[in-house]
């Protein structure tokens, strides 16, 4: 009989009926992690900063991003990464060098409570002096000790006219050579 | 020391903390300031450690394992920490008047619990209710303490909280009466004493009417108590904690306190009502009471029903950590679709039981 009083109260009690296979299912399921038997069912937590399992920095994955380390000098100054920086956690302050060549980066500060670690910069940093170390210890007790400076400081007026003669002779000596 | 059972535990803790003379009022109010420090707060304690680290252990986690060995001295550590958090200063004080009122009746149930066959200071004709007054006054103490924080979850909260103690104490109530027919009374006493020692002569086990009463009083009290997995009106996901949302450091202590203590009870009433109570095995109780070593009879008892509330409640932690919390109307629907018809069912058929058995 469909519709009847009596089959509304099996299907009642086959839904009751599902509600606690599902929950024993869920028992068995469960219960065996408690004893911990086989590698599946070992903890998954890394104790950090214990020693005894915590990951060590070569054991992070190739291309993990951690803090940031320019090498200044093979940096030009080009500001490429200041740019596309979507925080703009990195200031840079560049001028041209005593070798004409060459770039002076007297500023280049990356404000790590700004940087999000997303990669850009070092995506867009042609030179390739921008890279991500495996470092990712980076908590320190005073703000101020969280912008980085790689810069190779300003320069005063008397240096820069110092250097305006060193460039004048060294493109003077390419011209001969 | 007197050859006679003492019918409470007052005279002997008078005779042991040396106050014979005080009267009988003064005597019991540290007894049971004692039965709180010396029983629940460790329970508590100790059974918030074990749910910590039996969640860790489902989820293939470590769970706390800074403070102390294993991480046993992680309630201290909470405890500590919550006492020193400052409170926010604007607290009003209807707040402060429904938290003591819901602190107040939670209490007033330690007089109630039985602890053993000669630790019981009420045992009236209907004991075995008391707790359930105390669950109704406590579900609108907390209903108040919502509305007078006057913010959405405290009201929304309130509200859900005294809908599942309403939605969870009918089929609790009628399980209730599943027990006192087989047991013929509710006095404490009597429940006790229709069950034996062994798991067969438990009233659970005597009838399968009996054992989906005793479910259904389980998942009842789960229900009023607002005890995970049943606690949509206490969640922090759904409702922002809802009454507790407005609690912080010593009150929220307090209100997790008295939380603990209704779940205590509450496990500690089904297993006197359900699951062999004190009785010890072996005829230990009775050889016992006979050669007049009543202290020792108290320890052994409270220890053996302490040591399947305990069970109780674990088995309680662990379908709460297998099963996602419910949604507050499907907690009330399990309540009345589910909980309600089967134990009208098991009340039926435990009364057709009892009445057969009688002819």
């Amino acid at each position: 009989m469909n519709g009847s009083v009596f089959s509304s109260i099996h299907r009642y009690l086959q839904d009751v009926l599902r509600g606690m296979k599902s929950t024993w299912g869920s028992f068995v399921t469960a219960v065996p992690y408690l004893f911990r038997s086989g590698e599946l069912r070992r903890e998954v937590t890394e104790e950090y900063p214990d020693p005894i399992s915590s990951r060590t920095a070569d054991d992070l994955p190739a291309r993990s991003r951690g803090l940031l380390e320019n090498d200044i000098d093979r940096c030009t100054g080009c500001q490429e990464c200041e740019r596309i920086c979507p925080t703009q956690a990195i200031r840079v302050e560049s001028e041209i060098g005593p070798d004409p060549g060459k770039a002076w980066v007297s500023v280049f500060n990356i404000d790590f409570s700004r940087c999000v670690f997303c990669g850009l910069c070092v995506e867009s940093c042609f030179p390739g002096s921008l890279r991500h170390s495996r470092k990712y210890e980076g908590a320190v007790h005073n703000l101020s000790e969280m912008v980085t400076q790689f810069g190779k400081g300003e320069v005063t007026e008397t240096q820069r006219a110092k250097w305006a003669v060193l460039r004048q002779q060294a493109e003077s000596e390419e011209v001969f050579s | 020391m007197s050859t006679q059972a003492p019918n409470n535990w007052i005279p002997l803790l008078s005779e042991t903390l040396g106050l014979a003379d005080a009267p009988e009022w003064f005597v019991a109010a540290i007894g049971l300031v004692l039965i709180y420090v010396l029983i629940i707060f460790p329970s508590g304690a100790f059974i918030s450690y074990l749910d910590r680290k039996l969640g860790a252990d489902f989820q293939a986690r470590v769970g706390p394992n800074r403070a102390g060995p294993f991480g046993f001295f992680q309630p201290l550590a909470d405890l500590l920490k919550l006492l020193q958090k400052e409170a926010r200063s604007d607290w009003n004080w209807q707040e402060g008047l429904w938290l003591s009122v819901h602190t107040v009746a939670l209490y007033s149930t330690v007089a109630v619990m039985p602890l053993g066959s000669l630790a019981l200071l009420v045992n009236t004709d209907m004991s075995a209710f008391l707790p359930f007054w105390a669950a109704l006054v406590l579900a609108l103490g907390t209903m108040l303490l919502g509305f007078s924080q006057g913010s959405v979850p405290g009201w929304f909260g309130g509200v859900r909280i005294v809908a599942q103690t309403l939605a969870g104490a009918f089929p609790a109530l009628i399980a209730v009466l599943c027990a006192g027919i087989r047991a013929g009374d509710f006095r404490w006493s009597a429940l006790a004493q229709s069950q034996g020692a062994s798991p067969l002569s438990w009233a659970a086990f005597s009838n399968p009417f009996q054992l989906i009463a005793m479910a259904v009083f389980v998942a009842g009290g789960l229900m009023i108590l607002n005890v995970p997995p049943m606690d949509a009106g206490l969640s922090r996901s759904d409702i922002h904690g809802g009454v507790s949302s407005h609690l912080y450091g010593r009150r929220l202590t307090l209100f997790r306190l008295s939380r603990f203590y209704g779940f205590f009870l509450w496990s500690v009433i089904s297993v006197v009502i359900f699951l062999g109570a004190w009785v010890l095995p072996f005829g230990i109780s009775g050889a016992l009471k006979d050669s007049g070593h009543f202290h020792l009879l108290h320890g052994a008892e409270l220890v053996w029903l302490l040591m399947k509330t305990y069970a109780l409640m674990l088995v309680v932690i662990i379908l709460a950590r297998l099963n996602p919390r419910g949604r507050v109307d499907q907690i009330t629907d399990f309540a009345w679709k589910v909980l309600s018809p089967f134990a009208l069912f098991a009340l039926v058929g435990a009364a057709f039981w009892a009445s057969w058995r009688a002819l």
